[in-house]
């Protein structure tokens, strides 16, 4: 087990946590911006049980990976939204 | 001279462009950066809306996720090769990323890649399926690219339906579609690790949606099975209402009437006749399709309007009037015109 992966401290799991939240919120489009939003609460709130540290280890760069495709397609939505907005975006 | 006039003609137009699309970058701006939008809306085949419609439409198309995207840019942009060229790494690599998504589509469905034919989609899928004259499982249509799941063993000899380079061991000749190929891929092994999370939410969006509508309205019933049935599909219909009318009115939501392959008629759904659903309960069909992306606040917006939108037209139906006061509307003689 010479290859594993350190297990991440809990500050470093909370920086995460705020980066995808972060990340969720340049999304122009609603629907993906809020299923980021809640995918990310939601992963968190299931793997709050994993103690084994090379699982924690595997959620972590998973979390990691999830953060640049999130960040780059953030770029890429916001680049192609459209001129109106989402009638779920509009305040009545 | 004129090259200038033109050059700062085409600064001129660019130039309120740049800053909004840099600006809708920073979420901070994002909110403020275009009021215009909020007051012009959309104007399109005579219907004026102020925003986009909230989407419910899943079982036409679905939004491709940005998980998938992100798979698929790659081959679009500089990956861009051939993948049944031989002679070159642009070749390979696209070959390569085709047999990926190959095994990412085997994995979901528990066969074998070599089991796996691409095609363009669903409905060449089932030609050659049908016409070939065998056994055959169809497989998901998505956005112009399909998969056909056909057994290795005991043998199926299908006749092509597509003749040309041989390609897909003959079965379906034609270049494989590198980008789209492996946007089926991505979407498959995410469908596979969301499947468990994606059910439960969407069953319970399902459900959030039917007892809103009738806590609120009577005579809904839902079309097909309620218990062998996918979660996302919500196909109902409204007594006394007629479907293209309540199709007009919700304007704000983007559904359609039965399936999306009689739309452009107005006949009511053979799917849905062929169900069992009465003629006069077909005609007041609308499906509802709730996907990975729906949120609740779209299905109460959704519920709203519908039931506005239901009420408004039995108001104004002799009908439902009648019906109302206790005449049975099936005992009723109608005279012929």
């Amino acid at each position: 087990m010479a290859t594993a992966v350190p297990p991440p401290t809990r500050t470093e799991i909370i920086s995460l946590f705020r980066s995808l939240l972060r990340s969720a919120r340049e999304f122009s489009d609603y629907n993906i911006r809020e299923y980021t939003k809640r995918r990310t609460i939601d992963s968190f709130r299931d793997n709050k049980t994993l103690s084994d540290p090379s699982s924690i280890a595997a959620a972590f760069t998973d979390g990691k990976s999830q953060l640049q495709v999130a960040k780059r397609q953030a770029v890429v939505y916001s680049l192609y939204a459209p001129k109106v907005k989402s009638i779920m975006d509009i305040k009545p | 001279m004129a090259s200038k006039v033109l050059a700062a003609a085409v600064r001129r137009s660019l130039s309120p462009r740049i800053p909004t699309s840099i600006r809708s970058l920073s979420t901070a701006a994002a909110a403020v950066a275009e009021p215009f939008d909020e007051t012009a809306g959309i104007s399109m085949k005579g219907v004026k809306i102020s925003g986009r419609p909230l989407y419910l439409d899943m079982q036409a198309t679905s939004p491709v996720d940005p998980r998938v995207l992100d798979a698929m840019l790659p081959y679009f942009v500089s990956r861009y090769g051939n993948p049944h060229s031989r002679t070159h790494l642009y070749g390979w690599e696209s070959d390569e990323a085709v047999e990926v998504a190959r095994a990412q589509v085997a994995n979901l469905i528990n066969a074998s890649p070599k089991e796996i034919v691409f095609t363009s989609g669903a409905t060449e899928c089932n030609n050659i399926s049908v016409k070939g004259v065998m056994h055959f499982y169809k497989e998901k249509k998505k956005h112009g690219v399909g998969a056909l799941y056909m057994r290795r063993r005991p043998r199926i000899r299908v006749e092509p339906q597509m003749n040309g380079g041989g390609q897909e061991r003959g079965i379906r000749s034609g270049t494989v579609p590198t980008p789209l190929v492996v946007g089926m891929g991505a979407a498959c092994e995410l469908a596979m690790k969301e499947m468990e999370y994606d059910e439960k939410r969407v069953t319970k969006l399902k459900d959030r949606m039917l007892n809103g509508i009738r806590d609120r309205l009577d005579g809904v019933v839902v079309n097909g099975s309620t218990e062998s049935r996918y979660a996302g599909n919500l196909n109902l219909s409204f007594a006394y209402v007629e479907g293209e009318s309540l199709l007009m009115g919700l304007k704000e939501v983007a559904v359609s009437s039965g399936s999306a392959c009689t739309s452009a008629s107005l006949e009511p759904s053979y799917v849905l006749r062929a169900l069992g659903v009465d003629e006069d309960m077909a005609h007041t069909s609308i499906r509802f399709g709730i996907g990975r992306f729906t949120t609740e606040e779209e299905i109460d917006k959704a519920i709203e309007l519908t039931v506005n939108q239901v009420e408004k037209l039995r108001e104004m139906s002799p009908l439902y009037e009648m019906v109302k006061e206790g005449i049975d509307i099936k005992s009723i003689q109608w005279s012929q015109h």
